[in-house]
Protein backbone atom coordinates (compact mmCIF):
# COMPACT_ATOMS: atom_id res chain seq x y z
CA UNK A 1 0.00 0.00 0.00
CA UNK A 2 1.56 3.26 -1.02
CA UNK A 3 1.99 6.19 1.32
CA UNK A 4 -0.16 8.31 -1.00
CA UNK A 5 -3.04 5.86 -0.73
CA UNK A 6 -2.65 5.77 3.06
CA UNK A 7 -2.79 9.55 3.17
CA UNK A 8 -5.95 9.46 1.07
CA UNK A 9 -7.54 6.76 3.23
CA UNK A 10 -6.93 8.76 6.39
CA UNK A 11 -7.35 12.20 4.83
CA UNK A 12 -10.46 13.04 6.85
CA UNK A 13 -8.88 12.21 10.22
CA UNK A 14 -5.32 13.46 9.67
CA UNK A 15 -6.58 17.02 10.25
CA UNK A 16 -7.56 15.80 13.73
CA UNK A 17 -4.41 13.88 14.57
CA UNK A 18 -1.75 15.29 12.25
CA UNK A 19 0.44 13.03 10.11
CA UNK A 20 2.58 12.29 13.16
CA UNK A 21 -0.49 11.22 15.11
CA UNK A 22 -1.64 9.00 12.26
CA UNK A 23 1.85 7.48 12.13
CA UNK A 24 1.59 6.72 15.84
CA UNK A 25 -1.72 4.94 15.24
CA UNK A 26 -0.16 2.99 12.40
CA UNK A 27 2.70 1.83 14.60
CA UNK A 28 0.49 0.89 17.57
CA UNK A 29 -0.24 -2.67 18.61
CA UNK A 30 -3.62 -3.05 20.23
CA UNK A 31 -5.04 -6.10 21.98
CA UNK A 32 -8.82 -6.50 21.72
CA UNK A 33 -10.18 -8.95 24.28
CA UNK A 34 -13.38 -10.34 22.79
CA UNK A 35 -14.87 -10.48 19.31
CA UNK A 36 -18.52 -10.25 20.34
CA UNK A 37 -20.82 -7.24 20.42
CA UNK A 38 -18.43 -4.69 21.86
CA UNK A 39 -15.51 -6.28 20.02
CA UNK A 40 -17.36 -5.82 16.74
CA UNK A 41 -17.68 -2.06 17.11
CA UNK A 42 -14.18 -1.77 18.54
CA UNK A 43 -12.48 -3.89 15.88
CA UNK A 44 -14.21 -2.25 12.92
CA UNK A 45 -13.48 1.29 14.05
CA UNK A 46 -9.91 0.51 15.10
CA UNK A 47 -9.17 -1.14 11.77
CA UNK A 48 -10.79 1.70 9.86
CA UNK A 49 -8.84 4.29 11.86
CA UNK A 50 -5.59 2.53 10.98
CA UNK A 51 -4.26 1.06 14.20
CA UNK A 52 -1.28 -0.75 12.73
CA UNK A 53 -1.49 -4.10 14.42
CA UNK A 54 -4.59 -5.59 15.99
CA UNK A 55 -4.62 -8.81 17.98
CA UNK A 56 -8.11 -10.08 18.76
CA UNK A 57 -8.84 -12.93 21.12
CA UNK A 58 -12.00 -14.99 21.46
CA UNK A 59 -12.54 -18.65 22.23
CA UNK A 60 -16.05 -18.91 20.79
CA UNK A 61 -17.59 -19.74 17.44
CA UNK A 62 -20.26 -17.70 15.74
CA UNK A 63 -23.85 -18.64 16.61
CA UNK A 64 -27.13 -17.44 15.13
CA UNK A 65 -28.02 -15.68 18.40
CA UNK A 66 -24.90 -13.49 18.03
CA UNK A 67 -25.96 -11.91 14.77
CA UNK A 68 -28.28 -9.25 16.19
CA UNK A 69 -25.24 -7.32 17.38
CA UNK A 70 -21.94 -8.95 16.46
CA UNK A 71 -21.55 -7.23 13.11
CA UNK A 72 -18.06 -8.59 12.47
CA UNK A 73 -19.78 -11.86 11.62
CA UNK A 74 -22.40 -12.88 9.10
CA UNK A 75 -24.41 -15.91 8.02
CA UNK A 76 -21.41 -17.37 6.21
CA UNK A 77 -19.49 -17.37 9.49
CA UNK A 78 -21.91 -19.54 11.50
CA UNK A 79 -19.88 -22.19 13.29
CA UNK A 80 -16.56 -20.50 12.48
CA UNK A 81 -14.12 -18.99 14.96
CA UNK A 82 -15.06 -15.46 15.96
CA UNK A 83 -11.42 -14.41 16.16
CA UNK A 84 -10.74 -15.57 12.58
CA UNK A 85 -13.98 -14.12 11.25
CA UNK A 86 -13.13 -10.83 12.98
CA UNK A 87 -9.74 -10.62 11.33
CA UNK A 88 -11.22 -11.35 7.90
CA UNK A 89 -13.75 -8.56 8.38
CA UNK A 90 -11.10 -6.11 9.52
CA UNK A 91 -8.81 -6.92 6.61
CA UNK A 92 -11.66 -6.48 4.18
CA UNK A 93 -12.28 -3.03 5.62
CA UNK A 94 -8.62 -2.04 5.78
CA UNK A 95 -6.00 -4.37 4.30
CA UNK A 96 -3.20 -2.11 5.57
CA UNK A 97 -3.85 -3.27 9.13
CA UNK A 98 -1.98 -6.31 10.37
CA UNK A 99 -4.39 -8.59 12.19
CA UNK A 100 -3.75 -11.56 14.43
CA UNK A 101 -6.57 -13.87 15.53
CA UNK A 102 -6.12 -15.89 18.70
CA UNK A 103 -8.60 -18.63 19.58
CA UNK A 104 -8.23 -18.86 23.33
CA UNK A 105 -9.82 -18.21 26.68
CA UNK A 106 -7.99 -15.51 28.60
CA UNK A 107 -6.70 -17.03 31.81
CA UNK A 108 -4.18 -16.14 34.48
CA UNK A 109 -1.57 -18.52 33.11
CA UNK A 110 -1.77 -17.46 29.45
CA UNK A 111 -2.51 -13.74 29.53
CA UNK A 112 1.12 -12.67 29.37
CA UNK A 113 1.73 -14.74 26.26
CA UNK A 114 -1.52 -13.59 24.64
CA UNK A 115 -0.77 -9.91 25.22
CA UNK A 116 2.69 -10.20 23.71
CA UNK A 117 4.02 -6.71 23.04
CA UNK A 118 0.61 -5.02 22.87
CA UNK A 119 0.69 -1.40 23.96
CA UNK A 120 -3.04 -0.88 24.50
CA UNK A 121 -5.71 -3.23 25.84
CA UNK A 122 -9.37 -2.92 24.91
CA UNK A 123 -11.81 -4.74 27.18
CA UNK A 124 -14.64 -6.17 25.09
CA UNK A 125 -15.25 -9.13 27.36
CA UNK A 126 -18.46 -10.36 28.96
CA UNK A 127 -17.30 -11.30 32.45
CA UNK A 128 -15.66 -9.43 35.28
CA UNK A 129 -13.49 -12.40 36.22
CA UNK A 130 -11.67 -12.15 32.89
CA UNK A 131 -11.74 -8.34 33.01
CA UNK A 132 -9.79 -8.40 36.26
CA UNK A 133 -7.06 -10.39 34.51
CA UNK A 134 -6.80 -7.60 31.94
CA UNK A 135 -6.89 -5.02 34.73
CA UNK A 136 -4.04 -6.62 36.61
CA UNK A 137 -1.98 -7.11 33.44
CA UNK A 138 -2.49 -3.48 32.42
CA UNK A 139 -1.36 -2.34 35.87
CA UNK A 140 1.67 -4.61 35.87
CA UNK A 141 2.70 -3.56 32.35
CA UNK A 142 1.73 0.05 32.94
CA UNK A 143 -0.26 0.18 29.70
CA UNK A 144 -3.75 1.65 29.27
CA UNK A 145 -6.93 -0.38 29.54
CA UNK A 146 -10.01 0.87 27.70
CA UNK A 147 -12.94 -0.66 29.57
CA UNK A 148 -16.45 -1.08 28.25
CA UNK A 149 -19.45 -3.20 29.21
CA UNK A 150 -23.12 -3.33 28.30
CA UNK A 151 -26.44 -4.71 29.40
CA UNK A 152 -29.53 -4.14 27.32
CA UNK A 153 -29.97 -0.46 26.56
CA UNK A 154 -27.27 0.55 29.03
CA UNK A 155 -23.53 0.45 29.33
CA UNK A 156 -20.41 1.94 30.85
CA UNK A 157 -16.88 2.89 29.85
CA UNK A 158 -13.77 4.21 31.50
CA UNK A 159 -10.09 4.54 30.71
CA UNK A 160 -7.58 3.08 33.13
CA UNK A 161 -4.14 4.67 33.03
CA UNK A 162 -1.99 2.80 35.55
CA UNK A 163 -0.49 5.07 38.18
CA UNK A 164 -2.86 7.89 37.29
CA UNK A 165 -6.39 6.61 37.57
CA UNK A 166 -8.66 4.34 39.49
CA UNK A 167 -8.43 0.83 38.08
CA UNK A 168 -11.36 -1.48 37.39
CA UNK A 169 -11.04 -3.15 40.78
CA UNK A 170 -11.08 0.23 42.54
CA UNK A 171 -14.46 0.91 40.95
CA UNK A 172 -15.84 -2.64 41.11
CA UNK A 173 -14.37 -4.46 44.12
CA UNK A 174 -17.45 -6.66 43.95
CA UNK A 175 -19.04 -7.78 40.75
CA UNK A 176 -22.02 -9.78 39.62
CA UNK A 177 -21.66 -13.36 38.53
CA UNK A 178 -21.69 -13.76 34.79
CA UNK A 179 -25.14 -14.41 33.45
CA UNK A 180 -26.21 -13.78 29.87
CA UNK A 181 -27.65 -10.28 29.79
CA UNK A 182 -29.91 -8.79 27.14
CA UNK A 183 -27.76 -7.28 24.40
CA UNK A 184 -28.51 -4.78 21.68
CA UNK A 185 -26.21 -3.97 18.79
CA UNK A 186 -26.68 -0.23 19.05
CA UNK A 187 -25.65 -0.24 22.72
CA UNK A 188 -22.52 -2.17 21.79
CA UNK A 189 -21.91 0.37 19.04
CA UNK A 190 -22.16 3.33 21.41
CA UNK A 191 -19.92 1.90 24.13
CA UNK A 192 -17.46 0.34 21.67
CA UNK A 193 -17.21 3.64 19.83
CA UNK A 194 -16.42 5.44 23.09
CA UNK A 195 -13.64 2.92 23.76
CA UNK A 196 -12.11 3.49 20.31
CA UNK A 197 -12.49 7.24 20.68
CA UNK A 198 -10.52 7.01 23.91
CA UNK A 199 -7.79 4.88 22.33
CA UNK A 200 -7.45 7.26 19.36
CA UNK A 201 -7.19 10.23 21.74
CA UNK A 202 -4.64 8.40 23.89
CA UNK A 203 -2.37 7.54 20.96
CA UNK A 204 -2.95 10.88 19.26
CA UNK A 205 -2.39 12.84 22.46
CA UNK A 206 -5.69 14.65 22.05
CA UNK A 207 -8.46 15.81 24.34
CA UNK A 208 -9.41 14.71 27.82
CA UNK A 209 -9.60 11.00 28.50
CA UNK A 210 -12.16 9.25 30.69
CA UNK A 211 -9.59 9.27 33.47
CA UNK A 212 -11.12 8.81 36.91
CA UNK A 213 -14.49 9.15 35.22
CA UNK A 214 -16.91 6.32 34.64
CA UNK A 215 -19.21 7.11 31.73
CA UNK A 216 -22.67 5.60 32.08
CA UNK A 217 -24.91 5.40 29.03
CA UNK A 218 -28.63 5.02 29.65
CA UNK A 219 -30.12 4.29 26.27
CA UNK A 220 -33.63 4.13 27.67
CA UNK A 221 -33.37 7.76 28.76
CA UNK A 222 -30.86 8.69 26.01
CA UNK A 223 -28.50 10.14 28.60
CA UNK A 224 -24.71 9.88 28.84
CA UNK A 225 -23.36 10.90 32.24
CA UNK A 226 -20.30 10.37 34.36
CA UNK A 227 -19.47 9.26 37.87
CA UNK A 228 -16.24 10.71 39.23
CA UNK A 229 -14.06 8.04 40.82
CA UNK A 230 -10.74 7.95 42.65
CA UNK A 231 -8.13 5.31 43.26
CA UNK A 232 -8.65 3.16 46.29
CA UNK A 233 -5.36 3.33 48.20
CA UNK A 234 -5.99 -0.21 49.45
CA UNK A 235 -6.83 -1.67 46.04
CA UNK A 236 -5.15 -5.08 45.65
CA UNK A 237 -4.52 -4.43 41.94
CA UNK A 238 -3.21 -0.87 41.89
CA UNK A 239 -3.14 0.33 45.51
CA UNK A 240 -0.43 2.05 47.47
CA UNK A 241 1.31 -1.23 48.30
CA UNK A 242 2.50 -1.15 44.70
CA UNK A 243 4.52 1.90 45.61
CA UNK A 244 2.77 4.41 43.38
CA UNK B 1 -26.33 16.54 58.67
CA UNK B 2 -27.09 16.40 54.98
CA UNK B 3 -25.64 14.14 52.32
CA UNK B 4 -26.25 14.09 48.59
CA UNK B 5 -27.03 10.96 46.58
CA UNK B 6 -26.85 10.78 42.78
CA UNK B 7 -28.45 7.70 41.24
CA UNK B 8 -27.90 6.11 37.83
CA UNK B 9 -29.72 3.65 35.57
CA UNK B 10 -32.10 1.34 37.50
CA UNK B 11 -31.43 3.22 40.74
CA UNK B 12 -32.50 6.45 39.07
CA UNK B 13 -35.84 4.87 38.19
CA UNK B 14 -36.40 4.41 41.94
CA UNK B 15 -34.68 7.43 43.49
CA UNK B 16 -34.76 10.04 40.76
CA UNK B 17 -31.57 11.73 39.57
CA UNK B 18 -30.38 13.33 42.76
CA UNK B 19 -31.63 13.49 46.33
CA UNK B 20 -30.46 15.37 49.40
CA UNK B 21 -31.03 13.45 52.61
CA UNK B 22 -31.01 14.74 56.17
CA UNK B 23 -29.57 12.24 58.65
CA UNK B 24 -28.79 12.29 62.36
CA UNK B 25 -25.17 12.82 63.33
CA UNK B 26 -23.27 9.55 63.41
CA UNK B 27 -25.38 7.94 60.70
CA UNK B 28 -23.88 5.20 58.61
CA UNK B 29 -24.47 4.09 55.03
CA UNK B 30 -26.95 1.45 56.18
CA UNK B 31 -29.01 4.15 57.91
CA UNK B 32 -29.08 6.21 54.73
CA UNK B 33 -30.20 3.27 52.58
CA UNK B 34 -32.82 2.20 55.12
CA UNK B 35 -34.22 5.71 55.31
CA UNK B 36 -34.37 6.01 51.53
CA UNK B 37 -35.95 2.56 51.24
CA UNK B 38 -38.83 3.64 53.47
CA UNK B 39 -39.89 6.29 50.99
CA UNK B 40 -38.76 4.66 47.71
CA UNK B 41 -40.51 1.44 46.77
CA UNK B 42 -38.20 -1.21 45.38
CA UNK B 43 -34.94 0.21 46.69
CA UNK B 44 -34.58 -2.33 49.47
CA UNK B 45 -34.76 -5.25 47.01
CA UNK B 46 -32.39 -3.48 44.64
CA UNK B 47 -29.60 -2.94 47.18
CA UNK B 48 -29.92 -5.73 49.74
CA UNK B 49 -29.51 -9.49 49.53
CA UNK B 50 -32.00 -11.49 51.63
CA UNK B 51 -29.10 -11.89 54.09
CA UNK B 52 -28.91 -8.12 54.51
CA UNK B 53 -25.60 -7.85 52.68
CA UNK B 54 -25.15 -5.29 49.92
CA UNK B 55 -25.92 -6.76 46.50
CA UNK B 56 -23.10 -7.22 43.99
CA UNK B 57 -25.29 -5.31 41.55
CA UNK B 58 -25.20 -2.14 43.66
CA UNK B 59 -22.01 -0.09 43.45
CA UNK B 60 -21.85 2.84 45.86
CA UNK B 61 -19.13 5.48 45.80
CA UNK B 62 -18.67 7.69 48.85
CA UNK B 63 -16.75 10.82 47.91
CA UNK B 64 -15.53 9.09 44.71
CA UNK B 65 -14.16 5.94 46.43
CA UNK B 66 -16.06 2.64 46.61
CA UNK B 67 -17.63 2.13 50.02
CA UNK B 68 -16.27 -1.42 50.20
CA UNK B 69 -12.95 -0.04 51.40
CA UNK B 70 -14.61 2.47 53.71
CA UNK B 71 -16.52 0.07 55.90
CA UNK B 72 -19.26 -1.00 53.49
CA UNK B 73 -22.71 -0.62 55.01
CA UNK B 74 -21.06 0.53 58.23
CA UNK B 75 -19.24 3.40 56.50
CA UNK B 76 -19.61 6.51 58.65
CA UNK B 77 -21.20 9.48 56.89
CA UNK B 78 -20.59 13.16 57.53
CA UNK B 79 -22.04 16.49 56.50
CA UNK B 80 -21.66 17.20 52.80
CA UNK B 81 -20.80 13.65 51.73
CA UNK B 82 -21.42 12.89 48.07
CA UNK B 83 -22.66 9.43 47.16
CA UNK B 84 -23.21 7.82 43.78
CA UNK B 85 -25.11 4.57 43.27
CA UNK B 86 -25.00 2.65 40.02
CA UNK B 87 -25.08 -0.92 38.69
CA UNK B 88 -22.12 -2.77 37.21
CA UNK B 89 -22.94 -3.74 33.65
CA UNK B 90 -21.01 -6.86 32.72
CA UNK B 91 -21.97 -7.90 29.20
CA UNK B 92 -19.93 -7.46 26.06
Amino acid sequence: MSKDRDLLRYSRQIPLLGEAGQERLSSSHVFIAGAGGLGSAVAFYMAAAGFGRITIVDCDSVEMSNLNRQILHGMKDLGRSKAISACESMRELNPVVETEPIIATIEADNIDKLLGDAELIVDALDSFDARFLLNRAANEREIPLFHGAISGFRGQATTVIPGRTACLRCIYPRHPRSTPSPALGSTCGIIGSIQVNEAVKYVGGKGRLLENRLAIWDGLASVLEEVEVDRDPDCPDCGSYRGR
Amino acid sequence: MKVNVVAFANFREILGKEIEVALPAGARLRDLLDLLAKSHLGLHEEVYEPTGALKDTAMIMLNRVNIDSQGGLDAALKEGDELAIFPPFAGG
